[in-house]
């Protein structure tokens, strides 16, 4: 979808819930102000909601530096989640991510050459679709239930909304002079994503994939192969990918950049990508605006780490009146002990970096989780989810994997059955915006 | 040069002294040209409306009544299928009036096919053409990968769905070479709550498993044909007896620009939305029109798509590219407009590769949607007019632009789009600095993966 999407650091008011149409610019500019408090903006989120404080004009050099520095005083935590749990051979490589992700959320030539990479590679707007024959089909017998929009991220680049985050961080990663990418995947998507992205500018990509997802995602291996990254395998699955790509990265500080495709890890990673996929709730807003007057009533999202979900939902966390379910995988059932609903089954602890829900056993060890859906089978989940969770922001439910299958799309079709059973119980005509993230690559798990 | 050498209204305006349609004659179909400000949608879509004008006289128009573009086109069908197009055409010019359909379809194409799509500056592509002392043309991708399915084939899928439905139409057929159109079909038959058959020849069944599948996902009934070469032409053979046979009740899908008329002017101007949009987005990044316009070529769709707009701005160029499979000389390629002969297949007449006895020749290309022995009788009409340029690209040189655009813009192509992709090595050397090039990127690469790991040592 091209429209003239402008991402800029304005010295301008909170992002409003019209838009503010630029018909002169022929398409749609969607206003986005990506605005940074004196104070981080990427510690505290409180069910208030997080992007407050709005400066009525750019930042000068001397007032980013006097932020940098107590910037690298921030811990990045969500309540009690979040944090920085590494090593300190990181602490440092870690601040200095930070500064510099302070530096671009107001440099405004790097919004704009992001919004233009968005609007013409990633293909952004995209597009909140009205599903006609699904909301049909939940209907009840009066006639009565909610009205669902899809909101299309299968439509991006490389087929998900992974892409939104890994472009924006491999310019980051260009504009710190780095030269080599490193990065893990589960599902592949943020694999071919960064591969993708690493190609666009010249930057050497190795991806790091467990063993067992290999085999699931063979397709997306060769797709990586194709886009010129270097795929290591290693033993096991995603949880296994990312712990190895973290010591890829740790072992060569200097030229390489981690590039974290969900919201968890350690600080600033979790809210870096947020901010870069919360452009799906702003986009969300001004379509449901000019789609029906007002905001959507229910929001929901499938829940692997948590980056699709926080895109959408962090947009309206400060909107009492917005329902948000996650929804997670329940594997083979969640009493069977094969799962991956982090949220309703996990304890809280430090995995990655990062305090948060996550799967473990008596001993503190990672229960090896499980989902038809390899994009979901994580055993962590991201701690600003984690936080709205606690917080009862945020709901969630799961769906089991055959039920998955039935609604044969796989995560999102998760959310969907999930949304179904809560429908048909609904006689009020609400809007609920569904945020698809996945596309037609996924179809390869059917195939037995 | 003026950028308003065209109005909006009608192509009955002569300004070039080389015109491939008579400057004397109305044209039985007015291109209504609206800016995107006027359009009743949002801003954000192009609407393509079509108006009839009353005919005046016979001549080589675009079709003509009889659907001929010169001499090529027409309608070479069995008497059972006569009643079916004619139906079929009324319906089509009755819709070009109807707001209602128009806005409907609008909203279609940008809330579930996702237009418009980008029109990306390939900045490492252009760099890769610069000559050592830095000049070299400047390529932009139309992103019809982008849409919804993959490829290009669903613009065309969606508006004949929308049609099918309004001539009461429940089942529908079509037939497919590399699946795309399959699959955009299902899609759309899915979307509407249609009936939908699809043929396919079993060869490119093993060639495109993917697609395949996908198809049956969406509720599709996939038919295997064995006859023939088992490829795209048999399958359009099958899918025209099936038609014949269920006429009343069944309303068929073709894929591309060829067949009889209605469909090569209806499916043209189904995908005549890439033209109009890139026509405003080039407008809107360098202030003026492309120099020259690349597609591949099998049926001919995508680049009937992109280059009808600019048909009669003389300096713009369109260069087609069809597939020369194992080379020109061998005897197996698809690259008709090079080596073909008029006569005709599916209904029209129009180029194709046949040997002396009138027999079709089987074609080859790696790409299962190039692998077709005919083209669309347009192109074939445009080619004769010297108007288009027509070259071809062998399946080697197609798997290297493959590989080539995946590294340096970490866009996997269609192997179909490579054909296009791969002849900028030939074009780019002879253009001048700073021309824009536009290359239709018709369709993304995923479905070729498995084919092209096994010719490429990735």
């Amino acid at each position: 979808m091209a429209c003239n999407l402008q991402t800029s650091f304005l010295p301008a008011l909170k992002f409003p819930a019209e838009a503010t149409l630029d018909k002169r610019r022929g398409n749609g500019l969607v206003v986005c102000s990506v605005a940074s408090a004196a104070d981080s903006i990427m510690t505290e989120s409180t069910p208030t909601g997080s992007a407050a404080v709005v400066r009525s004009r750019p930042l000068s050099r001397r007032e980013v530096e006097t932020s940098e520095r107590k910037m690298t005083d921030t811990t990045g935590k969500f309540g009690r989640f979040g944090g920085k749990f590494v090593p300190e051979t990181l602490m440092t490589c870690l601040s200095k991510l930070e500064a510099e992700f302070n530096l671009v959320l107001h440099d405004p030539e790097f919004q704009e050459e992001l919004a233009t990479a968005l609007r013409d590679y990633v293909g952004r707007e995209t597009p909140l679709y009205f599903a006609q024959r699904l909301t049909d089909h939940y209907k009840n017998e009066s006639g009565c239930g909610p009205e669902i929009y899809l909101k299309r991220e299968d439509l991006n680049h490389g087929g998900a909304h992974k892409i939104n985050n890994a472009i924006a961080q491999a310019m980051i990663a260009k504009r710190m002079g780095r030269k080599s990418i490193v990065a893990a995947t589960g599902a592949g998507q943020h694999g071919v994503a960064t591969a993708a992205a690493c190609a666009k500018l010249s930057l050497k990509c190795t991806i790091v994939m467990g063993t067992l997802d290999m085999e699931r995602q063979a397709s997306n291996v060769l797709l990586m192969k194709l886009l010129g990254a270097e795929v290591k395998s290693v033993d096991g699955n995603f949880k296994d990918a990312t712990s190895e790509a973290i010591r890829e990265w740790v072992g060569n500080l200097e030229t390489n950049y981690f590039l974290i495709g969900t919201a968890v890890g350690p600080h600033p990673c979790p809210s870096m990508v947020r901010e870069f996929q919360s452009i799906i709730g702003k986009e969300t807003r001004r379509q449901a605006m000019e789609r029906w007057g007002r905001k959507p009533d229910v929001l929901v999202a499938c829940v692997g780490s948590g980056s699709n979900a926080l895109g959408l939902f962090h947009e309206f966390i400060a909107d009492e009146d917005v329902r948000m379910i996650g929804v997670e995988a329940a594997g083979f059932g969640l009493e069977s002990g094969k799962h991956s609903a982090t949220l309703a089954k996990g304890e809280v602890g430090v995995y990655h970096g990062a305090m948060s829900y996550l799967l473990q056993d008596e001993e503190g060890q990672i229960v090896g989780p499980h989902s038809i859906g390899v994009g979901m089978e994580y055993p962590g989940v991201s701690p600003e989810l984690s936080f709205l969770k606690e917080r009862g922001r945020v709901e969630s439910y799961s769906v089991t994997d055959q039920e998955a299958v039935d609604g044969k799309q796989l995560p999102i079709a998760i959310s969907i059955m999930l949304i179904a059973n809560c429908g048909r119980s609904m006689c009020v005509v609400s809007k609920s915006v569904f945020c698809f993230t996945v596309g037609l690559q996924h179809t390869n798990y059917c195939a037995d | 040069m003026a950028a308003s050498a065209k109005t909006p209204i009608s192509r009955t305006q002569t300004t070039s002294l080389y015109k491939p349609y008579s400057s004397s004659l109305q044209l039985p179909f007015k291109f209504l040209k609206v800016t995107p400000n006027s359009c009743a949608a949002k801003a954000l879509s192009i609407c393509c409306a079509l108006q009839m004008e009353p005919k005046v006289g016979p001549g080589s128009q675009v079709p003509d009544s009889f659907g001929r573009f010169g001499k090529f086109g027409g309608k070479y069908v069995p008497e059972t299928l006569m009643h079916a197009l004619t139906e079929l055409e009324s319906a089509f010019r009755a819709l070009s009036g109807d707001v209602e359909f128009q806005k409907e379809l609008d909203g279609i194409l940008k809330d579930y096919v996702g237009r418009e799509t980008p029109l990306y500056f390939a900045e490492r592509l252009s760099e890769h053409y610069k000559r050592p002392n830095g000049e070299g043309p400047l390529i932009y991708l139309k992103r019809e990968d982008l849409n919804h399915t993959g490829a290009h084939k669903i613009n065309n899928a969606v508006a004949q769905a929308l049609l099918a439905k309004r001539l009461g139409k429940t089942r529908i057929i079509a037939e497919t070479g590399a699946g795309q159109h399959g699959v955009a079909t299902a899609t759309v038959c899915a979307r509407f709550g249609l009936q939908c058959i699809v043929y396919m020849g079993a060869q490119d069944m093993e060639r495109q498993a993917l697609n395949v599948f996908r198809m049956r996902l969406l509720g599709a009934e996939v038919r295997a044909v064995h006859s023939g070469t088992a490829t795209l032409k048999d399958a359009t053979s099958e899918a025209i007896r099936d038609w014949v046979t269920n006429v009343e009740t069944t309303h068929y899908i073709l894929g591309s620009v060829a067949g009889p008329h209605p469909y090569p002017m209806m499916v043209r101007d189904f995908h005549a939305v890439i033209g109009k949009e890139t026509r405003k987005q080039a407008m809107e990044k360098w202030g003026g029109k492309p120099d020259v316009l690349v597609a591949c070529v099998g049926g001919g769709s995508n680049a009937m798509g992109l280059f009808y707009e600019f048909v009669d701005d003389e300096d713009v160029r369109l260069i087609g590219v069809e597939a020369a499979g194992f080379g020109l000389d061998s005897g197996k390629h698809a690259a008709t407009l090079t080596k073909g002969e008029v006569g005709v297949l599916h209904g029209a007449m129009s180029y194709l590769l046949q040997d002396d006895d009138g027999q079709i020749i089987e074609p080859h290309s790696i790409s299962a949607g190039l692998d077709y022995p005919g083209v669309g009788p347009e192109h074939s009409f445009l080619k004769d007019l010297g108007r288009a340029e027509y070259h071809s690209i062998t399946d080697e040189e197609a798997l290297e632009a493959f590989k080539r655009l995946s590294r340096l813009e970490g866009i996997i192509p269609a192997l179909e789009t490579s054909h296009a992709l791969a002849y900028l090595e030939k074009l780019c050397p002879t253009l001048p600095n700073g021309a824009k090039v536009v290359l239709n990127c018709s369709g993304r690469g995923d479905k070729d993966v498995h084919t092209a790991i096994k010719h490429l040592k990735v």
